[in-house]
């Protein structure tokens, strides 16, 4: 399910499930089309929500119970801003481990997506506030393309 | 995310588009491998049409470039658009995979 505010904030809660994370790829499709954004930031903070969601869901959580994590978008400041919510363990993806390098064949992948989020995005931020994880990543964007404070 | 495959001779070229995420990552990864145990090991995935690849994404690949090794074929890659080919570099791989500008290159290549 999916709310906007009136100041251009638009909210979305999924489920802990992979299946649950493509609402969110089109919430962030049709934020970006109702607000001009060019559709390579757009891109770029799709993949950057499904590194950071992917993490949640796949580790984040030590029982097998519902949980609900709720992903909400805004543009302040000439910035496209996407926030996570979430109930599972405490993680800071700021302090992920670097990209291990080594042969194809016993090349770990782990921590490859953490490095994308930290490249793609200008700002990555994280706060645990009480049960929960709270992770905004933030795009600036280039005047004139965008609505709103940009 | 769609795949369309074509057969040229031995080789099989897999296009595909749409976007290679978390949600689609196991099914990407499936299709490749399954083409490798079925004995089509000389493979071409023509990225040209996606709109980005997850980590997700990279993991299937580097799994069925591995299998692929395994059974003597060859997995190429193709088609890489200016934003993907940043996500290789980002990601190292650009060394790691064999990497032609077009399917026809490719295709010539691996013949």
């Amino acid at each position: 399910m999916s709310s906007t505010t009136p100041a251009g904030k638009v909210s979305i809660a999924i489920g802990n499930t992979i299946g649950e994370m493509a609402k969110v790829v089109d919430l962030v499709d049709r934020f970006g089309a109702a607000h001009h954004i060019p559709q390579a930031v757009s891109n770029d903070l799709n993949l950057c929500l499904d590194e950071l969601l992917n993490n949640t869901i796949s580790y984040g959580y030590d029982d097998r119970d519902r949980h609900s994590i709720v992903v909400t978008l805004s543009l302040a400041d000439g910035r496209l801003i996407a926030e996570i919510q979430d109930d599972g363990k405490p993680f800071d993806p700021r302090k992920a481990t670097p990209v291990p390098k080594g042969v194809l064949q016993s090349r770990k992948i782990g921590g490859l997506g953490l490095h994308f989020v930290k490249t793609l995005m200008d700002e990555v931020g994280y706060v645990r506030a009480g049960r929960q994880n709270v992770v905004t990543i933030a795009k600036k964007l280039l005047k004139g393309t965008a609505d709103g404070d940009c | 995310m769609e795949i369309a495959e074509q057969h040229a001779g031995e080789i099989t070229v897999v296009e595909v588009t749409g976007r290679i995420d978390s949600n689609t990552a196991k099914a990407f990864g499936e299709r490749l491998t399954g083409l490798i145990k079925d004995g089509r090991a000389r493979l071409v995935v023509d990225l040209k049409q996606i709109i980005y690849i997850s980590s997700a994404g990279f993991r299937a690949l580097l799994l069925a470039d591995k299998l692929a090794d395994e059974t003597k074929g060859t997995l190429a890659l193709c088609g890489l658009s200016v934003e993907v080919q940043r996500l290789f570099d980002l990601g190292a791989f650009t060394d790691l995979f064999v990497i032609y500008p077009s399917r026809d290159e490719s295709i010539a290549k691996l013949s």
